[in-house]
């Protein structure tokens, strides 16, 4: 019997993208199980041999082909095209919408609860449904997964509850638990959290829906 | 133009099989290819030329999934599975074969030939 993984290797030589090992391990066993049904069914040796190589068809165009598909797989892969990018461009947007807020000095309107101020940049609150509505329609449009979609649309809520999260417990560790302290991480959290999701949500929910199908 | 018709055609169809097989169960390479050659009596049948670059490209989209895994001879073999998104796909590409051969039909009265 042949070494199916030498001669794959040594047909496919040439591009590095096509001779992967899993790609070579791959073919090689698609023709020794074709080589072993042809032996079982009665031909014999060399009849299998010539059997399993008819099998692959041109060589070429298995290179060519295989190349293809893995050369833009590693430009660019289906998470990056589907959740990556969609929310970079979310947090992107929400993130120059408020620097221009500030840029152009709309003032934040105050809300004092007892000694604990929060500042609502109602212009910029007003924005976020369409960078949620772009994120997740780039990820739609990508074919992203609904927790992809999700995930992209709500990214920079996401991102803030992240950052909150990691500032807490330094803050604890530094001052120790006040009542203070943890009022105001929670206003803070529905501050640049939860109103900044829901606003994001609004744009983002249209397109949970399943994506209309790719035309070929 | 007819080659590039003819591409598309049989490529299309290539998709359907192959997601339609994997909704059943996950399969590997070799029983994809043996199993659309048994089941449509020899008429479709796939080279690994024809086979895998459609795999690979289907798995780059996320509609199919493959892992490394040992048949039942013990043998690693990459199993591909249908993913949610490989799923959705099914139904639309299920109806435009449908509307395709129906236009077909009325155009060129296929299914009395």
């Amino acid at each position: 019997m042949p070494d199916w993984k030498k001669l794959v290797r040594k047909r496919l030589q040439g591009s590095p993208r096509v001779c992967r090992q899993d790609v070579i391990a791959e073919l090689a066993a698609h023709l020794e199980e074709t080589h072993e049904h042809a032996c079982a069914s009665g031909l014999c040796e060399t009849e299998a041999i010539q059997l399993a190589l008819r099998e692959v068809g041109d060589w070429h165009a298995l290179q060519a082909g295989i190349a293809r598909a893995r050369t833009e797989e590693d430009f660019m892969n289906h998470r990056t095209k589907s959740l990556w990018l969609p929310a970079l461009t979310t947090f992107l947007g929400a993130s120059l919408a408020l620097m221009l807020c500030q840029f152009l000095g709309m003032p934040p309107h105050l809300l004092w609860i007892h000694s604990i101020g929060m500042t609502f940049y109602w212009p910029w609150l007003a924005s976020l449904p369409i960078f949620g509505a772009a994120g997740a329609h780039l990820s739609q449009r990508a074919q992203g997964a609904l927790p992809a979609r999700l995930a992209a649309g709500l990214f920079p809520a996401l991102i803030m509850l992240i950052v909150m999260l990691l500032i807490l417990p330094i803050c604890l560790a530094i001052d120790g638990v006040q009542f203070l302290q943890v009022a105001s991480f929670g206003l803070g959290l529905i501050n640049w959290v939860a109103l900044p999701a829901f606003a994001l949500a609004i744009g983002t929910v249209p397109f949970l829906k399943p994506e209309p199908r790719r035309s070929q | 133009m007819t080659k590039r018709i003819r591409y598309q055609i049989s490529r299309g169809s290539a998709e359907l099989a192959i997601l339609s097989l994997l909704a059943e169960q996950p399969l590997y390479g070799f029983e994809i290819a043996r199993q659309i050659g048994e089941r449509t009596g020899g008429r479709l049948q796939f080279t690994l030329a024809s086979l895998y670059p459609l795999l690979y490209e289907m798995e780059k989209r996320g509609w199919v999934e493959g892992h490394w895994q040992a048949n039942q001879a013990g043998r690693d073999r990459r199993y591909y599975r249908l993913t949610a998104s490989g799923r959705r796909q099914l139904g639309p590409l299920r109806q435009e074969w449908r509307a395709f051969f129906q236009a077909l039909d009325t155009l060129a009265g296929v299914s009395h030939a």
